[in-house]
């Protein structure tokens, strides 16, 4: 897996490439966390390089946003692929995280 | 006066009911080591798909290490449990699901049903006559029990008295897979011993519990949503409607809650059908079985890297 971390104003895009599953998890946790404890709390996942994620990628989606809302900020998806969407729907995160269709929508979506 | 709770659940322990059980099973194979289990939710004909996913392991050389079935896809774990082939199981299911399943009405319960006062209701009520399936269930398993799968075999049903899902591991296949299609408003709750079971779906359509319960580390999850009719044109029609809302709701509840509360790994196998798979296309299972096999070999670097991870 492989993470590449932006910063957009106030926004951090966070794109990953690769599967997020019970070998990869820790990994992007801990990064993630990193930027939330470097004050950087308004975060965009970027998920276009990610074709899966299993239930260990649901928990450190979910532990990394509980993270940036304690923080005041949140943890905004973008441009999910189909396969993933799939699996995050079938599991109700669209119920709790917000999806954008691409990395543009989410950063704007912090200034809304 | 009805029998206690407790009673209830002596009862249901001695006819190999798991329903209560409190001690998670063991693991055979010692901390640290893979327990994979494949886990067929409900879905009817597209459980079929669950074929696709055995012969991807297979080819593989992965093997399972505990099979759970709930519903339509009780049929399925059964077969691969029992060691069937994949194009036996085809072959089984065509010869088991057809139309004529649903053809004869049960016209004692609609009777009960429309003057209850005079024919008095029952609480085994459907409204199709379930002697063909029986007769059916009866030819594909015979007499086989649970004790004679070569993978440890768990079947989910719904105790209808107290909504709890229930696990059969032990005695008749036959009667476990007859309590877990009892499709409700369709096919009548199926007795075994002093209980009255319904189908699985309605207490947890995609039992990942029961995998973890066993001890399973690495768990394969195939399940579908119950479909949504654009229009209910008559009262069962109705009724399923009704049914998918809540069944697809609890998939999602359930499914959410045991991802995120577990340190299981659980991989989903979301086969996706271009086609529309109604409930008898018996005809398409070539094609669901295929779109099972696409849809496994797409997660399986993920699976052999982690089955590779959690054995180094």
């Amino acid at each position: 897996m492989v993470i590449v971390v932006e910063k957009r104003e106030v926004v951090t895009i966070v794109s990953i490439d690769g599967s997020v599953d019970g070998t990869t998890a820790r990994e992007l946790v801990s990064s993630l966390r990193e930027q939330v404890a470097g004050g950087s709390s308004r975060l965009v996942g970027n998920l276009a390089g990610v074709d899966y994620t299993s239930s260990a990628g649901l928990r450190a989606l979910l532990e990394t946003v509980k993270d940036t809302r304690q923080h005041g900020g949140d943890l905004r998806l973008a441009a999910v692929r189909p396969e993933v969407l799939r699996v995050l729907e079938l599991s109700g995160f669209t119920s709790i995280l917000q999806v954008f269709d691409d990395v543009d929508a989410a950063v704007a979506s912090f200034a809304a | 006066m009805p029998p206690s709770r407790a009673s209830r659940r002596r009862e249901a322990s001695d006819l190999g009911n798991e329903a209560n059980a409190l001690t998670p099973a063991p693991l055979p194979g010692g901390e640290g080591s893979n327990r994979v289990a494949v886990v067929i939710g409900s879905g009817s004909v597209k459980c079929a798909a669950a074929l696709g996913l055995l012969k991807v392991l297979d080819r593989e050389g992965i093997s399972i290490d505990l099979i759970v079935g709930c519903s339509g896809g009780s049929l399925y774990a059964a077969m691969i449990a029992l060691g069937r082939s994949a194009a036996e199981a085809e072959e089984v299911t065509r010869r088991l699901w057809t139309r004529e399943l649903t053809k004869r009405r049960h016209y004692p319960s609609l009777f009960r049903a429309m003057l209850p006062k005079i024919f008095g209701f029952t609480e085994q009520f459907g409204l199709v006559d379930d002697t063909l399936i029986l007769d059916r269930l009866q030819v594909a398993f015979g007499e086989s029990k649970f004790e004679d799968a070569r993978i440890p075999l768990y079947l989910t049903a719904t105790d209808f008295h107290t909504g709890e899902l229930a696990v059969f591991s032990q005695g008749s296949v036959v009667d476990a897979i007859r309590a877990s299609i009892a499709i409700p408003y369709v096919f009548r709750p199926w007795k075994i011993g002093s209980h009255l079971y319904v189908d699985g779906f309605l207490s947890d359509p995609m039992p990942v519990g029961v995998a973890i319960k066993h001890g399973a580390n690495v768990i394969v999850t195939m399940g579908f949503e119950s479909p949504y009719q654009s229009h209910a044109t008559s009262v069962l029609k109705f009724a399923f409607q009704l049914s998918s809302i809540m069944s697809n709701n609890l998939l999602r509840a359930n499914y959410a809650f045991h991802n995120l509360a577990h340190h299981t790994e659980i991989l989903p196998i979301i086969p996706q059908f271009r086609e529309h798979i109604h409930l008898f296309d018996t005809d398409k299972i070539p094609y669901v079985i295929e779109e099972g096999e696409r849809a496994a070999e797409q997660q399986l670097p993920y699976l052999r890297r982690l089955l590779a991870a959690e054995l180094s």
